[in-house]
């Protein structure tokens, strides 16, 4: 089966029951998540969360020494099922990756030309001169100004948002059903921000790709995100629409995350910021319990004893918001008043 | 980029002046009289006298270099104690053939370490047992290893000639000398570069692109390898064209390295200060072309220059 016959057929991404290791570290468990065509879904964590393992994994980007369990779909073809050399063959037309570090994600002694213009040659069958003008075509269709000059120039010549938006040309040079970006605009001032965000806005609906998007940025989410997954020590906590997520979080943790938040907002000058009291839990020390009962306000013994599944909360328009706590909030906002501060 | 090749030129000159100087002093300072070594029977006090008065070894030091600096500036490097003829005729036919063992043995080297690097980097089974052999090579001194290689092709499987002649042939076993000498330090560098780009970002990128692992390692990492080989060749052959004494009294390579040490032991000034010039020029030469060969392969030495 190629994956261009069964392309369009099924969300962008579906993983199910993933499951990374890395010996005897669990950086991801059990965890599932569906991107639709079109939709921006944001993963939401910590450092050590283990949401770049999983949007790795899902990528099949994961060094050899990570051991990963689970079905990966992209728009209908099972990732997890194909062998390397059918999925290398593939993998570009089903999944351009964008890295939070342009810089050292490009090669710095290759120009940008041929790096975008390689993906034709080696998966088009391109001629150097055709590549190299699907490059330049490829460049300007990521509104970079002069993109025949610029195609010619090696990354260390050009701006941070112009790097990102290379490394974006690469991503979507052969329209893949899925982007996996991790933190894309985390390492650019604001205003190079807002102009890679809006790009990528004009993108998602041009493209009507599905954006798997790493972040930890809330402003971000609330701008860009339809959906948002919360991930917590390997574990996806919480998830849901957006705007469900932002209005009535129901895990303690996506509460802290949020009033963190709220606080810079609104919060009369001179209140300490909330913090979540306690430090993450390494993926690795998780014990039968919920992982962050010991920094929750609400947990009770079950907590210590029973790691709560993600389950519906039957909140919501479309009743998709997913929580995995015993006590999750009855209106929004509790947990967080509870919690000293 | 024009302006970095001025530049270097520039520091390259200062270098080979300073290295004239000092060895002209140095020839001064030691010990020993080149006309006894002219005429070591001479008896006769006023004989060495007249030797050392047509050598103008009788004027002050100041007196001697101005004239051997105004010489050298018209190219001509003076004239041979002992020999009686010029000093390029002398120095010339040993450079040619220390070039061409200079030259076979940089190739040898790269090949044999470039090919040991990418072994210990492609295949991590072996990465032990090509440390072992890295470090055997380092440990070795270079006559003992020349004289092994000499007893086991030449004299034991009669592969290689033993002596007689400079020819093709009879390169072989010197510039494997030089080569296995050297591979070590290239093995390092191209490993360590190699791990280093195949675990960057870039690297990832490229996977990510749906690149095969060939195609990546000859796009994308040996580039990034090249950089710092290109350097230590630069290095290599400036040095070796200084003479590679060792390795020329091992297998009686008639090189420049031979003819130094002869000059030496006869006070034959005027030759010393040849070799040193031309191994002087060949280090800055070789230098600068390593820069400029690097500027080609690495855009980023093109700014930082």
């Amino acid at each position: 089966m190629t994956a261009a016959a069964a392309a369009g057929s099924g969300p962008a991404l579906e993983v199910t029951g993933l499951d990374v290791r890395y010996g005897p570290v669990h950086a991801v468990r059990d965890a599932s998540l569906t991107v639709q065509a079109g939709q921006v879904v944001a993963l939401i964590g910590e450092t050590g969360s283990g949401k770049s393992s999983l949007a790795l994994a899902a990528a099949r980007l994961l060094p050899p020494a990570a051991a990963v369990t689970g079905r990966v779909a992209i728009a209908g073809t099972v990732v997890s099922e194909l062998g390397g050399s059918e999925f290398r063959r593939t993998r570009a037309r089903l999944v351009g990756c964008i890295a939070q570090d342009a810089m050292a994600a490009l090669n710095p002694v290759v120009p940008v030309g041929r790096q975008v213009g390689e993906l034709f040659a080696v998966h088009r069958g391109a001629s150097r001169a055709e590549a190299a003008q699907a490059a330049v075509a490829a460049l300007a269709a990521v509104e970079i100004t002069s993109p025949a000059a610029v195609a010619r120039l090696y990354p260390h010549q050009l701006s941070g948002g112009m790097r990102q938006r290379v490394m974006i040309a690469m991503a979507v040079a052969l329209a893949p059903p899925l982007i996996v970006a991790d933190e894309p605009t985390t390492a650019l001032d604001v205003s190079t921000q807002a102009e890679i965000l809006a790009l990528i806005g004009d993108l998602r609906t041009r493209m009507r790709a599905g954006f798997l998007w790493i972040t930890h940025d809330m402003g971000v989410v609330a701008e860009l995100a339809d959906w948002a997954a919360v991930m917590y020590a390997g574990r996806i906590v919480e998830q849901g629409p957006v705007q469900e997520i932002f209005d009535a979080p129901a895990h303690p943790y996506t509460e802290g995350l949020l009033a963190t938040r709220r606080d810079l907002r609104s919060g009369p000058a001179g209140t300490p910021l909330f913090q979540i009291p306690g430090s993450p839990a390494a993926p690795g020390e998780v014990g039968a319990g919920c992982a962050f009962a010991p920094r929750c306000a609400r947990a009770s013994p079950v907590c210590a004893s029973d790691d709560p599944a993600l389950d519906p909360l039957g909140g919501g328009p479309d009743g998709l918001h997913l929580a995995a706590c015993h006590h999750p909030a009855a209106s929004p906002g509790a947990a967080v008043r509870a919690v000293p501060r | 980029m024009a302006r970095a090749v001025i530049r270097r030129v520039v520091f390259g000159v200062i270098a080979v002046f300073g290295v004239i100087v000092l060895s002209f002093l140095l020839e001064f300072v030691v010990p020993g009289d080149p006309a006894r070594a002219i005429a070591p029977r001479a008896q006769n006090l006023a004989v060495l006298a007249n030797i050392r008065r047509q050598l103008h070894l009788n004027q002050p030091l100041a007196v001697q270099f101005a004239s051997y600096l105004g010489n050298l500036l018209r190219g001509n490097l003076g004239t041979s104690y002992i020999q009686r003829q010029s000093v390029a005729s002398v120095i010339g036919p040993g450079l040619k053939f220390t070039a061409a063992l200079a030259l076979a043995g940089v190739v040898a080297e790269v090949l044999l370490g470039g090919g040991l690097g990418l072994l210990a980097t492609l295949f991590p089974r072996v990465r032990a047992l090509v440390s072992a052999v890295n470090l055997t090579l380092l440990a070795i001194p270079i006559f003992v290893l020349g004289l092994l290689l000499l007893l086991a092709f030449g004299y034991g499987l009669h592969l290689a000639p033993v002596a007689g002649g400079a020819g093709p042939a009879q390169i072989v076993l010197p510039a494997l000398t030089l080569g296995l000498i050297g591979a070590p330090w290239y093995a390092q560098i191209v490993a360590d570069q190699m791990q280093e780009s195949i675990a960057s970002s870039y690297v990832r990128t490229a996977v990510s692109k749906g690149l095969s692992d060939g195609y990546i390692l000859r796009r994308h990492v040996l580039r990034n390898v090249l950089s710092p080989a290109i350097t230590m060749i630069g290095l290599d052959l400036g040095s070796y064209l200084s003479g590679v004494v060792t390795v020329e009294v091992v297998f009686a390579w008639p090189g420049i390295g031979l003819t130094a040490v002869d000059a030496l032991q006869n006070l034959d000034r005027p030759v010393v200060m040849g070799t040193v010039i031309v191994g002087a020029v060949a280090v800055v030469f070789f230098n600068l072309v390593a820069d400029l060969v690097r500027m080609l392969v690495d855009p980023r030495t093109r700014e930082e220059a």
